[in-house]
């Protein structure tokens, strides 16, 4: 019961979307009504789940004292304080929310995302290296989109961001269609044998 | 001789990540802190966003919405397309919706807002609506339950007001009623738009996304299912002087901004480092009373940075390659 349950609900509500995408019926529409309201039922367990389960994982690396458990404790005050700040305060400008939020997040997340330029300087050194021709190629395709990503590009000549236009228009469509063709095709197979109950490793348990 | 020759050439192939890193680090800290003035060239994915957004100013009947799909880490890039967008809606009088999906967006379009509506004359629920957070659970159903009804899909914006009951509502119901939707997103995010809002109820798309998510996205750029693209900060450098040099233009002509047109945008540049507008058309200088503020410049002083650290990373590819390739030969002579 425990498997074949959730694979009857996946079978007839995903059946069910397929015909409500394809029948513009009011049965369907309303049909479609009913399950947004689930949904909004349903969703916010997710949240409550997401900080059980952080605040279990957590909880037990103190316990245990494991290797950087420190971290934990981080993990969990921010969690603890975030919440109540935005729960006591509320989360409009000039409470304690958004004061967190302007400098602690904000500033950490862009810093994260920043040593994305380092890496990728770095990794351009070492990689863009013209051992081959189609090193060559790649060498050369990037520093034109590099340099059409910039004024400065257009400002050496009208030819660099037309190039790059055209590098991304052209070559790159043609691999990323290609990948996507084949993802898409992926997607329905699997899909299908989700609908028709032949995949059923999602419901976890192994075979 | 040789060897000494030969072990430059080695170090060419071979420098430091640190020494790289600390290079880098300078070429973007030095042109943030000293600004200078570089030319913003506008592209069409751009000016398509800008043409589609003016098209309807002044008119009540339409509104763009605007979909945040990302949190504080792609900020640096992501952020200056928005203020720049807002502040186009709130010169030239466009009804603007806006609406997040991620808990940590929240507090970031609430900051957009309030950065882009200093000094502008507008309220919230009558010129501009915050929908706020809505889980990305709900995230299909309501993009789906737009298309019909949006007062139903979404009920309450971010202060718990019944959208129904709101002014900006009046003559806006669902996508026949939207200006564009613009998708900002670090991701592909933009794909469930074209998949739901256009391909079912045939709303226009326009993405925001980060300059590493560019490539990704241009197959619906090049079929037209994206009406426009915001590509990383570069978008957003050429957004801010297309709103400075069309939505922001006051003349006697032209008293709340003046229309599009490729030839003045070709043609002027906005010089970075003045307190005030200034336009430069031929060489010749046009001073406004408009202040030039750091808000409305941030994507501009961003792309002086990025200029730098683009040229600096080619610099260090041509090193390499000059002494890999200096290396062979010098080892076949050798032997």
């Amino acid at each position: 019961m425990k498997r074949q349950i959730p694979l009857m609900i996946v079978v007839i509500l995903g059946s069910m979307f397929v015909v409500h995408t394809f029948v513009p019926h009011k049965i369907s529409a309303d049909f479609f009504d009913w399950f947004q309201d689930w949904i909004k039922a349903i969703s916010p367990f997710a949240i409550l789940l997401g900080v059980i389960s952080l605040s279990m994982v957590n909880g037990t690396k103190i316990k245990r004292k494991a290797p950087n458990w420190q971290y934990s404790v981080v993990t969990l005050i921010g969690l603890a304080f975030t919440a109540i700040a935005g729960f006591v305060w509320g989360t409009q400008t000039g409470t304690p929310y958004m004061w967190l939020f302007k400098n602690v997040q904000m500033p950490m997340g862009a810093t994260m995302f920043s040593l994305l330029a380092f890496y990728i300087a770095s990794a351009a050194y070492k990689a863009f290296r013209a051992r081959s021709t189609e090193a060559t190629v790649l060498l050369i395709a990037a520093v034109i989109v590099m340099l059409g990503q910039v004024s400065l590009g257009a400002m050496i000549s009208k030819w660099i961001p037309i190039t790059s236009k055209w590098i991304l228009n052209v070559p790159n469509l043609a691999a990323k269609r290609a990948i996507m063709i084949g993802v898409g095709l992926g997607m329905t197979a699997t899909s299908l044998k989700i609908l028709l109950g032949i995949e059923r490793t999602y419901l976890g348990g192994g075979k | 001789m040789k060897k000494s020759t030969l072990k430059l050439l080695d170090k060419m192939q071979k420098v430091d990540r640190r020494i790289i890193y600390i290079i880098v680090a300078f070429s973007i800290i030095i042109p943030l802190l000293i600004p200078f003035n570089s030319k913003t060239y506008v592209t069409e994915p751009t000016s398509n966003i800008y043409q589609k957004v003016d098209s309807f100013a002044g008119d009540d009947t339409k509104a763009v919405l605007m979909s945040f799909t990302h949190n504080a880490s792609t900020m640096p890039e992501l952020f200056p397309m928005e203020v720049a967008l807002l502040r186009h809606c709130f010169e030239r009088d466009i009804k603007v919706l806006t609406i997040c999906w991620l808990p940590a967006a929240a507090p970031l379009v609430d900051y957009a807002i309030n950065q882009a509506k200093e000094g502008y004359d507008v309220q919230s629920g009558v010129d501009y609506c915050n929908f706020g957070y809505k889980p990305y659970a709900l995230r299909l159903p309501i993009m789906l339950g737009m298309g019909d009804d949006i007062a139903k899909a979404v009920e309450t914006d971010s202060q718990g007001r019944k959208i129904e009951n709101l002014e900006i509502m009046n003559n806006i119901k669902n996508y026949d009623d939207m200006n564009i939707i613009v998708d900002f997103a670090g991701n592909s995010s933009a794909i469930q738009w074209i998949m739901y809002a256009r391909a079912k109820f045939g709303a226009n798309i326009a993405a925001g996304i980060t300059a590493v998510m560019v490539a990704d996205n241009y197959p619906y750029l090049q079929t037209g299912q994206l009406l426009g693209m915001f590509r990383g900060l570069k978008g957003a450098a050429e957004y801010e002087k297309l709103v400075d040099v069309f939505a922001a233009y006051e003349s006697d002509k032209f008293p709340n901004g003046r229309p599009f047109s490729k030839e003045i945008i070709n043609d002027t540049w906005v010089p970075i480092t003045r307190d005030k507008v200034t336009y430069e058309v031929d060489g010749k200088m046009i001073e406004t009373d408009a202040d030039l503020q750091y808000k409305f410049k941030k994507a501009r002083i961003g792309m002086n940075a990025q200029s730098v650290a683009h040229v600096m990373i080619i610099v260090f590819i041509i090193l390499g390659n000059i002494g890999f390739f200096l290396t062979k030969k010098k080892k076949k002579k050798i032997v």
